[in-house]
């Protein structure tokens, strides 16, 4: 209570940026999801729960948490090996390699979506592959599913990367000496420390793919039921001028999400403290 | 390995050869199927009947319109963006107050919504049937299906960037040298031209890089307040997918291949950046 809300400064520009900072963020953040959980309230938890609970809009909500999870959990694996190759190995060809790995940041998503349609549909270079062996991708779950690793696959490498440069040799060399294998090392000293970084890349990554739609509504086909995710569900509704529709799933979305990211932030928190490593 | 000469030679940080070499091929067919393929596949797609056809695809009233219309959508919203990450970054570098970390989560909650979630916000604001937005479009300046919609829109979805970059780098400059610059009778404004900009240039620049491709390759928020209007509200993502729908493939790759080349610009410039001036950058300071 004593602390005041804005310690006295010598710094200039207070006024100046504060009021740049507060305007901006209400005009173009704060008032427009103001404006959403307003349409929400005046809806009521009812009204939401009536638009919610269809067998379509659960089939796609369920859709994109799902096939989210799996994508993130996909990038969880590759990106912490990328994140090791990348830092730990030198090979020829390793600086395009750490390049490449932004590209999905990078470009844009309506472009990322129809070249993997264009690859996986059953015409193309890797969809005449598999369909060899009688797998379809593209307009089918496994689309969504390699379109969302395309758009997730930075986000663990990239926050895992600085972790594996900061690893000290002592730590390895430590307990090789104490006689672990390497396997060992690895499991029970490197992984623990990269850890809480691996679980931001996964949370970042999953929250982008739980509302990924550009790189996926050209390769999912988008049926009803079976390859139907949510963003489209809410664009669909607003093409019907179904306003309190839309609202009502973008509300389920944000809080699915919200509460989804509290949990692995809670995980984050209790894995910190069971290791011990901050 | 049944070979001891090669345990001898091996660092206790070095997997064995083998688990080496297929670690490395794992990653590099990974990221070359992922990633590489997909940039592959918007070049030979384009390209499918001739450089010419390509090219010509680009020519016509409407590809024009939507070049335009991207280039006028960053031109706006990427210095708005700028100008808010440098106020937003001082204002919460420079000064303690109290609220600060919820501060700095509001500025990150642009990258844990959906753009098409965020699309529906402004949509729900501003659109006709809102307070505000029918109150604007009585008064003849409509925001949804027209320019400001979707530069709000750019906004909404790149609105971290610039700050996100800026504020690890000046908490690590710290304010000393600007509290000099301050003692000697320095001007606020002169202060951070001479001070605090060289400082963080950069970082800035970095920011605004990002900031950008992202900006003229959004989709999902630009969709769904832009009204797909032809030649009028429908900017590059919009007419490759309306040009995609309409089953001309030859022309929705050939502008595909135009936000390419940017991005593949974007990533070079990126890089060189990442390499050139590293310590002065926010992505080498996270720990």
């Amino acid at each position: 209570m004593g602390r005041p809300l804005i310690h006295r400064s010598p710094m200039p520009g207070l006024g100046l940026s504060m009021g740049i900072t507060l305007t901006m963020l209400s005009l173009v953040v704060l008032l427009p999801i103001g404006a959403l959980l307003l349409k929400g309230a005046n809806f009521g938890v009812a009204g939401i729960w009536e638009t919610v609970n269809r067998e379509r809009v659960w089939a796609a909500l369920f859709l994109s948490f799902r096939l989210s999870l799996f994508a993130a959990l996909f990038n969880l694996v590759f990106g912490v090996i990328l994140a090791w190759v990348l830092v730990r190995y030198r090979f020829a060809g390793r600086r395009l390699l750490d390049a490449a790995v932004d590209l999905p940041f990078a470009l844009p998503t309506a472009v990322a979506g129809i070249a993997l349609t264009a690859l996986y549909a059953p015409n193309g270079a890797f969809g005449a592959l598999a369909a060899e062996i009688g797998w379809k991708i593209a307009y089918t779950q496994w689309g969504i599913f390699i379109a969302l690793v395309f758009v997730g696959l930075p986000f663990v490498t990239r926050t895992v990367q600085p972790v594996v440069e900061e690893i000290e040799a002592e730590v390895e060399e430590a307990s090789a000496t104490l006689g672990a294998s390497r396997l060992y090392t690895l499991r029970r000293v490197v992984l623990p420390m990269l850890a809480p970084a691996a679980l931001t890349g996964f949370a970042l990554s999953l929250a982008r793919a739980v509302g990924e739609y550009g790189s996926v509504i050209f390769i999912a086909g988008n049926i009803p039921l079976k390859t139907e995710i949510a963003p489209l569900l809410i664009v669909i509704q607003l093409e019907e001028f179904n306003y309190d529709g839309a609202a009502a799933i973008g509300i389920a979305m944000l809080v699915i999400s919200f509460a989804m990211l509290l949990a692995i932030n809670l995980i984050g928190v209790w894995s910190r403290r069971r290791i011990g490593y901050v | 390995m049944s070979d001891t000469t090669a345990h001898k030679f091996r660092s206790a940080r070095d997997e064995a050869p083998l688990a080496r070499y297929a670690l490395i091929a794992f990653a590099v067919i990974g990221v070359g199927v992922l990633v590489a393929a997909p940039l592959l596949a918007v070049f030979v797609e384009a390209l499918a009947d001739g450089a010419a056809a390509a090219v010509a695809s680009l020519g016509n009233r409407d590809a024009a319109s939507a070049i335009k219309l991207t280039l006028l959508i960053a031109a706006i919203a990427v210095p708005l963006n700028a100008l808010f990450g440098v106020a937003a970054a001082w204002f919460i570098t420079k000064f303690d107050f109290r609220g600060k970390a919820f501060l700095i989560t509001l500025i990150d909650l642009p990258f844990s919504v959906s753009p098409v979630v965020a699309g529906l916000c402004i949509v729900l604001m501003f659109g006709t049937n809102s307070l505000v937005g029918g109150w604007l479009v009585a008064s003849g300046y409509p925001v949804v299906f027209a320019l400001p919609g979707i530069v709000l829109a750019t906004m909404f979805v790149t609105f971290p960037f610039v700050a996100r970059e800026l504020i690890p780098v000046m908490v690590e400059q710290g304010r000393a040298e600007e509290e000099a610059a301050l003692t000697l009778g320095a001007s606020g404004f002169r202060v951070f031209w001479t001070v605090t900009l060289p400082n963080i240039r950069w970082a800035l620049l970095y920011g605004v890089l990002l900031s950008n491709a992202r900006a003229m390759g959004e989709f999902g928020a630009v969709a769904v307040v832009s009204g797909k209007i032809r030649g009028e509200t429908a900017t590059m993502p919009i007419t490759i997918e309306m040009l995609y729908n309409e089953y001309l493939s030859v022309a929705a790759f050939s502008m595909a291949a135009v936000l390419t080349l940017l991005a593949l610009v974007t990533l070079m410039l990126k890089t060189a950046l990442e390499v050139r001036h590293a310590d002065q950058l926010a992505a080498n300071h996270r720990h």
